[in-house]
């Protein structure tokens, strides 16, 4: 009796098998990701160590945003070497149109003057701008920028700040226009910026 | 007679016990990027080669001229750049570890005094069997290129 239920059971599964094996074709999920939309950016007003600083002052000229803080151990020192190596190949009249803004995710830490001397170390151009920790926040939900603070006991005050490492393209009219990922070599950041200094 | 050999034989084996991980490792191009000012903390970079037919793990460094010396890596969790202590880092048997930025690095952590351009930094490496190896970083400004080395430059 028992047996004949096993053969019966047994029987079943090969047929389950078998009908999964012949009928059944996995969809592959062939979903196009939606196009990731374009965070809408636009104006703000922070701090620099020569005063306030509004992204409205460089209209007419290619603005990028690097989101960073000067603690910042090594992320920040690539990017912002790169993009300055980037500037140092454009033509004077190509610099003259362009702009750079550090803005700092460690409003907590950094200060207008802290943030003068480290931009200025990379390039004469770069500018860095800070302010209350909700300003700062309101521009980088704007921009699409994450940060968090992140505990590490032996870090400079026992915390860094995990942040995007893409650099943010404002094209002349004011209008959040791109991307450059972390790691972008320099002569590839000359040719961004000369695309948007220029556009077709 | 006897006991001289025994002796001998110890002494043997004691040798080759100290002849340790460090001695089948070789460390190129390493360079201690600059700070910029008032940035506390900087990387090392290196690329250490393990020559030996055994897996090796890097468990510390250290430096005179920071308060602590970390090893980190980092994680580019959809472009943001998260760095983290790492308790070790492998070099596989005849294999070799990349620290460069963006990635594996020695973190340097509170510096007793800012370094210069051209400064040498002795960092002692320090393996997972005790053994351990010194080498001069070289103090660059930083770059975009990944490991400025002497015979690149010139």
């Amino acid at each position: 009796m028992s047996e004949r239920i096993l053969s019966l059971v047994a029987g079943l599964l090969a047929a389950l098998v078998i009908g999964l094996a012949i009928f059944w074709q996995p969809e592959l999920p062939e979903r196009p990701l939606p196009r990731a939309a374009m965070p809408e950016g636009g104006e703000f007003a922070l701090q620099s160590a020569d005063g306030p600083v509004s992204l409205s002052d460089f209209r007419g000229k290619v603005v990028l945003l690097y989101f960073g803080y000067t603690y910042c151990p090594d992320v920040c020192p690539t990017s912002l070497a790169a993009t300055a190596e980037g500037l140092q190949q454009l033509m004077p009249d190509e610099l003259a149109r362009v702009a750079v803004l550090l803005v700092s995710v460690d409003p907590k830490r950094d200060t207008p003057a802290r943030l003068k001397e480290y931009a200025r170390f990379f390039h004469p151009v770069i500018v860095g701008v800070t302010g209350t920790p909700e300003e700062i926040a309101a521009v980088a939900e704007r921009y699409g920028v994450f940060y968090a603070e992140q505990k590490v006991a032996t870090a400079g005050d026992g915390y860094v700040v995990d942040h995007s490492a893409d650099t943010y393209v404002v094209a002349a009219d004011g209008k959040l226009a791109g991307r450059i990922a972390h790691a972008t070599a320099p002569d590839q950041v000359a040719a961004i910026i000369r695309k948007h200094i220029s556009p077709p | 007679m006897k006991q001289l050999s025994i002796l001998a034989a110890g002494l043997l084996l004691s040798a080759g016990v100290l002849a340790g991980a460090a001695d089948n490792v070789s460390v190129q191009d390493a360079y201690v990027r600059l700070a910029p000012p008032n940035a506390p903390a900087t990387g090392a970079f290196m690329v250490i080669r393990n020559n030996g037919d055994k897996d090796v793990k890097m468990v510390k460094a250290d430096n005179p001229v920071s308060q602590a010396t970390e090893l980190h890596t980092h994680l580019n969790e959809g472009g943001v750049m998260k760095m983290r202590p790492v308790p070790a880092i492998e070099i596989k048997a005849k294999g070799e570890a990349v620290l460069k930025p963006g990635g594996l690095h020695v973190m340097m952590i509170d510096l007793k005094a800012p370094l210069k351009e051209g400064d040498a930094v002795p960092i002692t490496l320090t393996f997972d069997d005790g053994s351990s190896k010194q080498v001069d970083a070289r103090v660059v400004r930083p770059t975009a290129a990944p490991a400025p080395t002497e015979h690149k430059k010139h």
